[in-house]
């Protein structure tokens, strides 16, 4: 009769640890509906609407060189920016950082080359902001474009992967930070951070900004899969300025559960990107432990 | 974490609770006042049975000669029909036996003659008094049932010796039956398809079907017992020549069926149909127009009848039937909220994704009419129209909206095409993969077309996947034809519906998936 012992000890192991652990089910009756009113969440999906309110509050964000809501103001958009050297291009409302066009290099005068290396015209510029109206990036039917100044990251982020932008995710519950990772995308996720399709998730010890534990393709590493640069044991410039900036954007809107998107910009410091009403629950396996701790050190 | 309140919590209780009650309230009254059947809401079998007949006459007028079935307590007869060109058809009633006939001059070139209808049988049983005595005398109707017939011998001696031996000529009318049904059905079976006379069936002491029926009928006879020969067929699906004889003995004032061959004791099962009574050949024909024969069983669930007759109130078949519209749209109607319910468990309970919320719910209704099958065939055609057009015009760089209206253009064509195709090489289930509902493969292909676009291929054949797995669930469930007449005469389970989905909707336990999503986290030694 050992192994019934050892089975019931396994089961309640296992009952302990799903008590850690946090569920979409869970997240969304404990977390997001009690805490984000349906008609705030438009302050998180549309990325334009949250930066007014960041504005407004004084936390800082990228600047934004124009927005354009209409296809009758997307010539006029282009033309404006022919002598830009660099720039982005974003849906307000888009999601997993789908349709964001950054322009890295002009080469001549409606030319430019793309973060991932291609080039770009004016003319296909033009397109897909049409297509960013039409709301092919977006759940919603229309939407609108905006130009922001490319970042410039931060060299601790330079170093960890230097062609794309990693950000900070800071999950919020009431502006308290509960936890946190840095999300860094890799050549396989095409310069982009999401974890999904192959981007770096490490994770942040809260109080000291020091990453502790990394995670890629559900794996623990302790190095870049690409660039070998080591991930552990390292230290998160300006991490005290960081934590400020995402309770401030937290308390800069009505919503009580975030996940707020940070980037550290070389000149300008921590800067808010983006938040999410509904943030995964993948942190949980970056950190290698569920919310449910974090939820009850900030309730006690 | 904030718990959500507990008057919240019971607020939550308390409609369940209500609900709950009144679905039990509801249907107590129903059963109890007002006289709703639960167990006539199982469906029934019914079978669509055809004769065909194919002969060919050579110079002279071709004669053929049948019997068809009667509505009568066992079997109801409906929907028959008669496809029988250039021969004149007549039918008549002989005694208690409806009699067909088909005649017409010369038919050289040989014809083939059909006659369906659809039967809906039920099993009759009956339970004999146990001390009925052997009556005096019988209404004159039944008194020739007692007289002696060219192949059943109720008057020779080996037959009313053997009555004696076994004690059939004392007792009463049960005791009787009970040791003459005893001798017949333990005669050796006898695979003959000829003509055995009651006589030769006891002196060879095997028999098939027809020698143990008139032996029985000659031994019930011998002991004052009427009685008479049934014919008629075991309905099975599939085709064959066969037709099987049983008895009936006449017991106070009822004819009560008897199979010696098969063993059934006053009662008469389900699958046996009755054609004629008496002794008499099923098929009579003119000579030499090589007659041949053969009888087309399928068989097919319907509603009950008895069900239907049962629902009194909000009855909303009844108001379908009068609006005339199809019982298919009454259960899709009712089915629907059923299969949502469904994609709720697949989505909150295992964690699977599907293309949109209900699409795999619309899809299995869509499919109610066709077939599963076709309703997968439907939806992979679906994806393989999109995947193809997507590649095709993605260099022409459209706009949105266009693309979707381009899109469901080449699906509405591809649909039509695999039509055409499909009957032209004779594969008339294929073909009906146009019956299925257009709105919905619409939707499929846009939920495709975008999942496929936004998300990646992986994702979308994940999705796919799901879609089609949770379809086939909702498929199995939303088509019991016991679930959806139960619906029908008790729409209020739909609460019970709206129950279960208040108890998923505030259910936070750990997705089926997420076990697999977060093992490390919960199977795993923890790093901290």
């Amino acid at each position: 009769m050992r192994w019934l012992s050892g089975l019931r000890e396994a089961f309640a192991q296992l009952r302990a640890r799903r008590e850690e652990l946090v569920g979409i089910n869970q997240r969304n009756v404990m977390l997001v509906y009690p805490h984000n009113a349906r008609r705030d969440f438009p302050l998180a999906d549309d990325k334009l609407l949250g930066k007014e309110r960041f504005a407004t509050a004084g936390v800082p964000t990228p600047e934004t060189l124009a927005v354009c809501d209409g296809l009758y103001a997307v010539p006029s958009t282009v033309e404006a920016l022919q002598d830009r050297e660099s720039f982005v291009v974003k849906p307000a409302s888009g999601s997993g950082g789908q349709g964001i066009l950054v322009l890295g290099e002009r080469l001549e005068p409606g030319v430019w080359r793309r973060a991932g290396g291609d080039t770009i015209t004016s003319a296909g510029l033009q397109r897909h902001m049409a297509d960013i109206l039409f709301g092919v990036y977006s759940k919603t039917l229309e939407d609108r474009v905006f130009i922001e100044r490319r970042i410039v990251p931060h060299a601790f982020f330079q170093e960890l992967w230097g062609d794309g932008l990693c950000d900070i995710r800071v999950i919020t519950l009431h502006s308290q930070p509960l936890m946190s990772m840095i999300r860094v995308p890799t050549a396989e996720s095409g310069g982009r951070a999401n974890l999904h399709q192959g981007g770096l998730g490490i994770a942040l010890e809260l109080e000291t900004g020091r990453t502790y534990r990394a995670l890629h393709h559900g794996m623990p590493v302790e190095r870049h899969p690409e660039s070998g640069t080591p991930l552990l044991g390292l230290q998160v410039p300006d991490w005290a300025r960081v934590l400020e900036v995402a309770r401030g954007a937290a308390g800069a809107v009505p919503l009580g559960y975030l996940g707020v998107d940070i980037v550290v910009d070389q000149e300008r410091g921590p800067l808010v990107l983006e938040i999410n009403a509904r943030p995964g629950l993948e942190i949980q396996n970056v950190h290698g432990s569920g919310l449910g701790k974090a939820l009850r050190r900030l309730s006690a | 974490m904030q718990k959500p309140s507990l008057s919240h919590a019971k607020k939550l209780l308390l409609t369940a609770a209500l609900l709950l009650a009144t679905v039990g309230g509801m249907v107590l009254y129903k059963v109890q006042a007002l006289g709703y059947s639960l167990r006539d809401t199982l469906p029934l079998t019914s079978y669509h049975v055809t004769y065909a007949l194919d002969f060919d006459g050579h110079g002279e007028d071709v004669r053929v000669r049948t019997f068809l079935p009667a509505t009568d307590a066992h079997q109801q007869i409906s929907q028959e029909e008669n496809q029988a060109t250039g021969l004149h058809f007549n039918q008549r009633l002989e005694g208690l036996n409806r009699v067909a006939t088909w005649a017409g001059a010369d038919v050289p070139d040989g014809t083939r003659l059909r006659y369906s209808f659809t039967v809906l049988p039920s099993r009759l049983q009956f339970q004999l008094p146990a001390q009925l005595p052997v009556p005096e005398s019988y209404p004159a109707s039944v008194s020739p049932f007692l007289r002696p017939e060219k192949e059943i011998q109720v008057d020779a001696p080996e037959l009313t010796a053997t009555l004696a031996r076994i004690g059939g000529d004392r007792g009463s009318v049960q005791e009787r039956l009970r040791r003459i049904y005893a001798l017949t059905s333990e005669l050796k079976p006898r695979p003959f398809k000829g003509t055995t006379d009651a006589l030769t069936a006891l002196r060879l002491g095997e028999a098939s079907c027809n020698g143990k029926s008139r032996l029985f009928v000659g031994l019930a006879r011998a002991a004052g017992i009427p009685a008479r020969l049934v014919g008629g067929l075991i309905l099975e699906p599939g085709a064959k020549k066969t037709s099987h004889q049983w008895v009936e003995a006449y017991v106070a004032g009822h004819w009560v069926p008897f199979c010696p061959t098969n063993g059934h004791f006053a009662e008469l099962p389900e699958r046996y149909l009755t054609l004629y009574y008496g002794d008499e050949a099923l098929f009579r024909h003119s000579s030499d127009i090589n007659f041949n024969y053969r009888f087309e069983v399928a068989s097919q669930l319907v509603p009950s009848p008895k069900a239907k007759a049962s629902f009194k109130i909000f009855n909303v078949w009844a108001l379908f039937e009068r609006m005339g519209l199809s019982f298919s749209l009454l259960r899709t109607l009712l089915m629907l909220p059923v299969g949502a319910l469904i994609v709720v468990l697949f989505r909150n309970v295992i964690g699977l994704p599907t293309f949109g919320t209900f699409l795999p719910a619309l899809i299995a209704a869509g499919a109610g009419e066709t077939g599963a099958l076709w309703g997968f065939v439907g939806v992979l055609l679906v994806v393989v129209v999109v995947s193809l057009v997507r590649w095709g015009i993605q260099r022409l760089e459209l706009l949105h909206s266009p693309t979707l209206a381009i899109l469901l253009t080449v699906v509405t064509l591809a649909l039509l095409g695999t039509s055409l195709l499909a009957e032209r090489f004779g594969l008339m289930a294929l073909a009906h993969v146009t019956f299925f509902p257009i709105a919905v493969l619409a939707i499929t292909a846009e939920r495709f077309y975008l999942s496929f676009t936004e998300q990646g291929t992986k994702t979308a054949m994940k999705e796919l996947g799901g879609t089609l797995l949770v379809m086939l669930a909702c498929f199995l469930v939303m088509n019991s034809l016991a679930l959806q007449v139960l619906l029908i005469g008790f729409p209020e389970i739909l609460l019970l519906v709206v129950a279960a989905n208040i108890y998923l909707g505030r259910w936070v336990g750990v997705r089926l998936m997420e076990y697999r999503r977060f093992r490390r986290l919960l199977f795993q030694g923890s790093p901290q």
